[in-house]
């Protein structure tokens, strides 16, 4: 009993210990990546890791439309990544926590954390967040079916809602599963690029208001709230990140292999995220909705192909 | 027995406290204690069936022919939010609406809403078609009272008229359908067909509870009562309307359905599908408005839509005896019945509040409720986040149920009503979060847009109590719907006969996880809420109090230059077929004054049904010449009659032969 228990043990205090501290280093590589092609130098890798801990000592400046609703945004967003990260393996290592149908609690949980960060970024009363708040829930209510068509043609494949079963499917590799498979995943890079407000949908960096769509929902978030909301978007790199790499990853025999397979693609998919940063430029605000239901036809031309 | 006795002496009990309110001088304790213990009597009853009572019945006559009275699972799933939400409601009402009021609506109002709870407990028990009948039209005129409450302002009158002539038009074809069922059964008493003999008349019976029950339940072309009636109504009477009155379609199609041999194939596949579209159709709507009540009851179209989907999955297991399919669907059509009672009367309660303490429907002129309305905003959070179903609240579950029906329906049955119903249900969900967004957001956060918004305020206590009491019913099914699922297999059962308990063995342990992750959830908000809480390292020396929102530079920032409701919906106004705008024409190169006017009309209703009904009206006018007021010619056409009558009869024989 005990010596089954302890490597399951083992791996759901690796995963643990992986969403708690790995989050911050993606982001750092997306910048260092973009700074080499740029050739400049950049800032370190470990750059988000010392914005936190300088956050975490600093007070918070609270505006005097605000209520509790501003807390809202950063807490539930962190505490819904989290609860949402017990749900994704991580490559081919089972998650923690797995049943039928925990696929649609982890979509909930992203959409929960979205909901708040908006009603958050509405509670200021400042125009610029109202703006950014309604872009984030139109942009997000285009990105979502993308999502849900990917898990229905996935479950369709696989016959199971598990997330665990979804994504680890032995058979993905199988001929009739390959076409759909790349649909899918296609489709969910868009919804990785633009749920991360990442070029070409938004651009983290941008120093213009009228032209922010995420990072103008938390000008206002400053000190501990800001170090959430930061962390919780580094978060979002990492669950989502996953969701994408394991059906692409090969299964390895041994644990450790899984896992080392696991961060290196992490890692790449980092390096692929700031290669498509510096080799493009962000779209349009009004052609944005266009490249994201490009993704939900990828996603639903999968379901459709399993449909039939 | 002795439960069907209990849920009759509630009806009494109701119908007792209503005839206190109408007396001139009304004791309101009495009536309210009256309406109360008839509710909590109901309550213990349904509950007492629920945990595992036999289903028990009351046989007596009615004019010589016999009738019946039973209390069974399906009925008591409905008398429990029914009673709930009439029992609060009653509390409410109490300060939202206080008995001395200019033309003695007051009275008005709480006679006919202790007539509306009789009736609906009665319809819920009644086994008998005249009973059901008289049930069904004693609720629907006292709803038809109870919206017109307000009767002096002419909106409110044109809301009460079109859903009386809604209502009546349903009870014409539900009294076709019992007289049919009448003759199926071989007498008013409804009882269920063991097995099919005439395939037409069983669709004949389908065919009229789905349309007559349709309109009741806001059905998509028959929904267009609807939002209007809910928006003029008193908000803790919209509350029950919402919550329990649009069900009781729904009621009557699962009891009528169940009462027949079997479901033709295809038609739980159209029923699933055209609950997507009242979905999809409900919350794009909803996200068109501007009046916040109007707004939640587009919101109560789309969760019918929800409804009727696992209704139509429920049906697809039955006409494919996929015992797993039905437990999904009628298990998750009913468990939504109950959460969106729970979160939708919260809603309309809240709605209320704030109607009460500023007098505007219009989102547009409100706005920071958060600060000056403290207690409400917290109490009504819970029921935004279930409406949009986020973990982790009630509704949530209930859509979990669904989507797992669908999902399997997808791996059987039909693929393609099952894959529309996904892709509704994932879009309206994501839809309904934009709308509640600009609700909750429009409301309760930012500055005030208008004086009256400045100075709201909390409700009474009295108002507070059934909110939050709902609020935590909200996180309690959340949380615990594991124990739930014996309690939906027994109503499951009476759904659909012989259905297997299945849920509580298929669903337990899912459910188990499901509730540690909301657990997890959970905690780990109160950890980030304790870590925000704990004091800093670094304080700054001069800590500033009051300061503004960063506005860019602008040192005054003008609670008019914020984002509106109609701003934050508008990139999905493309694709609202009611929102109708002007836009201005600019020419030259120093064009003058603009102005942009955008108003919502009802697609159905008011964009094409009004203007062809106004023209019907005008033909019929013709008629009115037969119609002349003098009492000769009336006369004259009796004597007409007559000579015609005898004609008849004298030259029957010959025509005939």
């Amino acid at each position: 009993m005990v010596r089954s228990l302890l490597p399951t043990m083992l791996q759901v205090l690796l995963h643990g210990l992986t969403v708690l501290l790995l989050p911050p280093l993606l982001p750092g590589l997306i910048a260092k990546t973009k700074a080499v092609m740029a050739g400049r130098k950049g800032p370190p890798v470990f750059q988000l890791y010392y914005d936190l801990a300088k956050l975490a000592r600093k007070q918070a400046v609270f505006s005097r439309t605000t209520t509790w609703v501003f807390l809202a945004g950063p807490v539930g967003g962190v505490a819904a990544g989290l609860a949402a990260s017990c749900l994704v393996p991580f490559g081919h290592t089972p998650a923690p926590v797995s049943f039928e149908g925990d696929v649609i609690l982890f979509a909930y949980l992203f959409g929960l954390a979205r909901f708040l960060t908006i009603l958050s970024a509405l509670d200021t009363g400042s125009s610029f967040e109202g703006m950014g708040a309604a872009r984030e829930a139109t942009f997000s209510a285009l990105a979502e079916p993308a999502l849900f068509l990917g898990f229905a043609a996935l479950a369709k494949a696989t016959s199971s809602l598990s997330l665990g079963t979804m994504l680890a499917f032995p058979g993905s590799l199988t001929a009739r599963f390959t076409g759909p498979l790349i649909l899918v995943l296609a489709g969910w890079a868009i919804v990785y690029l633009a749920e991360n407000s990442r070029i070409p949908v938004d651009d983290p960096n941008t120093h213009l208001e009228l032209t922010m769509i995420h990072e103008v929902m938390v000008l206002d978030h400053s000190g501990r709230p800001f170090a959430l909301v930061l962390y919780g978007a580094s978060l979002k790199l990492l669950v989502l990140g996953a969701l994408i790499l394991t059906p692409a990853l090969p299964r390895a025999p041994q644990a450790w292999q899984n896992w080392l397979a696991f961060y290196a693609a992490l890692g790449l998919l980092a390096v692929a995220v700031g290669l498509v940063e510096s080799s493009m430029a962000r779209f349009r605000m009004t052609k944005v909705p266009q490249f994201l239901v490009a993704g939900v036809l990828a996603t639903g031309f999968a379901f459709l192909l399993l449909l039939v | 027995m002795l439960d069907v006795a209990l849920v009759l002496a509630s009806s009494g009990c109701w119908f007792a406290g209503a005839l206190l309110s109408a007396s001139s001088r009304p004791p309101e304790r009495l009536a309210t204690g009256l309406g109360l213990l008839g509710s909590l009597l109901a309550l213990g009853a349904s509950i007492h069936l629920l945990l595992g009572g036999s289903a028990s019945g009351l046989t007596f006559r009615v004019w010589g022919l016999p009738a019946r009275l039973e209390l069974d699972a399906l009925s008591a799933a409905f008398l429990l939010p029914l009673h709930l939400v009439g029992g609060l409601g009653l509390i409410y009402g109490q300060r939202y609406w206080p008995v001395q009021t200019p033309w003695g609506s007051g009275r008005f109002l709480r006679f006919f809403y202790g007539l509306l709870v009789a009736a609906m407990t009665l319809l819920f028990i009644a086994r008998h078609g005249l009973v059901f009948l008289v049930a069904w039209e004693l609720m629907a005129v006292s709803a038809f009272f109870l919206v017109g409450t307000e009767h002096e302002r002419p909106e409110v009158r044109r809301a009460s008229w079109v859903y009386l002539a809604c209502t009546h038009t349903g009870t014409l074809l539900l009294t076709a359908m019992v007289i049919l069922m009448a003759q199926r059964m071989g007498g008013l008493t409804w009882i269920a067909l063991p097995v099919s003999t005439s395939p037409l008349f069983e669709g004949g019976i389908l065919v009229l509870a789905l349309a007559g029950f349709g309109f009741k339940a806001g059905v998509l072309p028959l929904h267009f009562w609807l939002p209007s009636a809910h928006a003029s109504a008193p908000s803790h009477v919209s509350a029950i309307l919402s919550a329990v009155m649009l069900k009781t379609g729904i009621y009557g199609l699962l009891r009528v359905s169940s009462l027949l041999p079997g479901i033709p194939r295809g038609v739980g596949g159209a029923l699933l599908a055209l609950g997507a579209l009242t979905a999809v159709y409900g919350v794009g709507n909803a996200l068109a408005q501007r009046d916040y009540k109007r707004l939640l009851a587009y919101s109560s179209i789309e969760n019918l839509g929800i409804i009727l989907m696992g209704v139509g999955l429920g049906w697809t297991g039955r006409a494919t005896h996929d015992p797993w399919l039905m437990a999904l669907g009628f298990g998750g059509a009913l468990f939504h019945i109950w959460n969106h009672s729970l979160f939708k009367s919260l809603l309309f309660y809240g709605a209320g509040a704030v109607l009460h303490a500023t007098g505007t429907r219009d989102m547009e002129a409100l706005g920071g409720l958060a600060r000056r309305m403290p207690r409400t905003a917290l109490v009504i959070f819970p029921a935004v986040l279930a409406v949009t179903a986020l973990p982790p609240f009630n509704a949530f579950l209930s859509e979990w149920f669904l989507y797992r029906g669908l999902f399997s329906s997808l791996a059987r049955g039909y693929p393609w009503s099952a894959a529309l119903g996904l892709v509704a249900l994932a879009l309206a969900g994501g839809l309904a979060a934009v709308a509640f967004a600009r609700f909750f957001g429009t409301l309760f956060l930012g500055s005030p847009r208008s004086e009256v918004a400045e100075h709201a305020h909390d409700p009474a206590f009295s108002m507070l109590l059934p909110m939050a009491i709902l609020a935590g019913l909200c996180l309690a099914v959340g949380l615990g719907s594991f124990l739930l699922l014996p309690l939906l297999d027994r109503v499951v059962a009476v759904a659909a006969p012989g259905a297997p308990a299945l849920l509580d063995r298929g669903l337990r342990t899912d459910l188990h996880l499901l509730a540690g992750v909301e657990l997890g959830l959970l905690v780990l908000v109160g950890a980030g809420i304790a870590w925000l809480r704990r004091p800093e390292g670094v304080v700054a020396d001069s800590a500033q109090e009051d300061l503004p929102t960063w506005g860019c530079g602008y040192a005054t920032t003008a609670a008019r230059a914020q984002y509106t409701g109609s701003s934050f919906a508008d990139a999905w106004a493309p694709v609202q077929p009611g929102l109708r705008r002007r836009m201005p024409h600019l020419r030259g190169l120093f064009p003058g004054g603009a102005s942009f006017r955008q108003a919502f009309r009802e697609p159905i209703g008011e964009v094409f049904l009004a203007p062809r009904v106004a023209r019907l009206a005008e033909r019929l006018l013709r008629f009115r010449r037969l119609q002349p007021g003098h009492l000769s010619v009336y006369l004259l056409y009796v004597l007409l009659t007559l000579l015609a009558v005898f004609l008849w009869m004298l030259l029957r024989t010959r025509l005939l032969g």
